[in-house]
């Protein structure tokens, strides 16, 4: 089964890489430890963001979160695309605009019960689409 | 997204590269969120460059010496420290040096020096229906909710506002996004006036609490001075990210209830007492009463003439306990007129602090700048406060113990060196 999401592109480009799941809101002020680009606290506590797909449900929080982004990205410590749920709030969007990080916004929730952190997946938002890589998740890996 | 025959003209770099460039930004984001032409902006509040972001300065640099001006009457936001007089904070030297350079800057584009999350307290205050950008989530609701401008919650984009004078026209800038969504009455409101300020605080953060990014209406409030709808604002900005409310009989865009919500029917009622309010003040303190304090602040959101006229009454011949540092925040404005005024020095002799341009959330004393200049971390032990933004955030970013409490037993708890409860 191809497991594939549709959504609005935000930020277009095309990029693969392995995925972080975080099932609910997220906000990059308060939720990532700045100076090492890992997640802070929760479920993926001390997962590096860098070179990631970071799927959340919406943003949450300060406009400070636009700054720590651009902070993590000029520290090369940076997801490498977005994926959420709901529309960003726009200082998320205008962070993920200046630093040309993919985004892809409106996808349907069932995107948390298809993906696992860990999973490799395509993120093409300028055709609207997340696709799981075959064999890249971690029950398929343990399969074999 | 339509554009007029002037911004396609900007856009192809008529007016030279740079304001292309920013307006490029602005378009790809409007287009984002679907909008379908521009908006020419009034007033900008602009998001001043703060040197415990890496590469902040340089950035802010390179972007005034691309021969950008602002296009439009535009103040700034907070910086990391009080810039008149760097020692006043105890900021390391290197980092104030550094901030200077944005100060050099930001006079280069044209933009006010004011250094505030209060501009509406410098002179900026947008009339009704003016489409503006600013950043400051605690200065966007005063403008929305109070002034009736028309104001999104901006971020970094806010700069290429302030050159283009333009902003996609989304959100708040459009008259059917800005209906009441949330209904709250509230009951039994203390209101003796060197009291209420925690009230308010409180009230907006329950308030914030339950609406998220949604628009609430708050009915049954009393007439208040301005500081304290600064105060309501900053509060719901903090727990939810509420960038517009309707106070019934109070606010422009609400003369009735029917007028707040467009029509439409709320989506939820809710009554507010004062048992949510106490219930809210103690989830935040998680200093004991009586517990030894080091820090004492007021001034969040910035305070006006008025509150530092007040705050030199109470201090008036009164010292500060030894082992208390205690900041009043304000703006450089109202600190001169406060000056001109005698306030400052009365205040002063005390052992107290008014700062300018900053504040301890904002200062050196973050966690992540400590860990940069090798500082001591925490900077703050033990901290009182009347204002939930400072409390949440200090908590957060500072990792201090917090106590919140009236803001007469915040001045009687600097005297005493120890957390007094409301």
């Amino acid at each position: 089964m191809v497991k594939e999401f549709h959504g609005k592109g935000v930020v277009k480009g095309v990029v693969t890489a392995e995925v972080v799941i975080i099932p609910h809101s997220f906000s990059f002020l308060g939720d990532v430890e700045m100076n090492l680009g890992t997640i802070l606290a929760g479920e993926n506590k001390g997962i590096p963001l860098k070179n990631k797909i970071l799927i959340f449900t919406e943003s949450k929080g300060s406009s400070g979160g636009c700054v720590v982004l651009l902070t993590l990205v000029k520290k090369q410590l940076s997801p490498v695309g977005i994926v959420t749920v709901k529309m960003p709030d726009y200082n998320l969007a205008e962070g993920a605009i200046l630093s040309h990080i993919p985004f892809l916004a409106n996808v349907s929730p069932d995107i948390f019960d298809s993906l696992q952190t860990g999973d490799q997946a395509k993120l093409d938002t300028i055709n609207g689409i997340i696709t799981l890589i075959p064999n890249s998740s971690q029950r398929s890996k343990e399969a074999l | 997204m339509r554009l007029t025959e002037t911004e396609k003209r900007m856009l192809e770099g008529q007016f030279g590269e740079a304001l292309a460039k920013s307006l490029q930004y602005i378009v790809q984001f409007g287009e984002a969120f679907d909008a379908e032409q521009l908006e020419d902006i009034r007033y900008c509040h602009y998001p001043a460059e703060m040197a415990i972001y890496e590469g902040s300065i340089e950035e802010l640099q390179e972007f005034a010496a691309e021969q950008n001006v602002v296009a439009i009457p535009t103040t700034s936001s907070t910086l990391c420290a009080d810039m008149q007089c760097p020692e006043k904070t105890g900021i390391p030297l290197a980092l104030a040096q550094n901030q200077s350079k944005a100060c050099i800057a930001h006079r280069k584009l044209g933009i006010q020096p004011t250094y505030t999350c209060t501009p509406q307290l410098n002179g900026a205050v947008p009339a009704f229906g003016t489409p503006i950008a600013s950043v400051e989530s605690s200065a966007i609701i005063f403008f929305n909710s109070l002034l009736g401008a028309r104001a999104n919650r901006g971020g970094l984009f806010t700069k290429f506002s302030a050159v283009t004078g333009k902003y996609p026209k989304m959100g708040y800038m459009l008259e059917e996004n800005r209906a009441g969504q949330h209904q709250f009455q509230v009951e039994d409101f203390p209101v003796n006036p060197m009291e209420n300020s925690l009230w308010w605080s409180a009230l907006g953060f329950v308030v914030g609490s339950h609406v998220g990014s949604d628009v609430p209406v708050v009915c049954d409030l009393p007439v208040a001075p301005i500081e304290r709808w600064i105060t309501l604002g900053a509060a719901m900005a903090t727990s939810g990210s509420v960038s517009l409310f309707h106070a019934v009989g109070h606010t422009p865009e609400a003369h009735t209830l029917d007028m707040a919500f467009q029509g439409k029917k709320p989506n939820s009622t809710r009554t507010i007492g004062k048992k949510e309010l106490v219930s809210a003040i103690e989830q935040m303190t998680n200093l004991s009463s009586n517990e030894k304090i080091d820090f004492v602040c007021l001034g969040c959101p910035h305070y006006s003439l008025e509150q530092l006229r007040l705050a030199a009454a109470w201090l008036q011949g009164k010292k500060i306990d030894a082992s208390v540092r205690f900041w009043i925040c304000t703006s450089r404005m109202v600190r001169s007129m406060a000056q001109s005024s005698g306030y400052i020095k009365t205040i002063e002799e005390s052992g107290t602090k008014v700062i300018a341009d900053t504040c301890p959330v904002e200062s050196h004393m973050r966690i992540s700048t400590c860990q940069e200049y090798h500082l001591p971390i925490p900077q703050i032990q033990a901290l009182v406060t009347d204002s939930f933004k400072m409390a949440r955030y200090t908590k957060d970013l500072i990792g201090c113990k917090v106590g919140l409490t009236t803001t007469e037993k915040v001045f009687q708890s600097a005297l005493e060196g120890r957390y007094l409860v409301w």
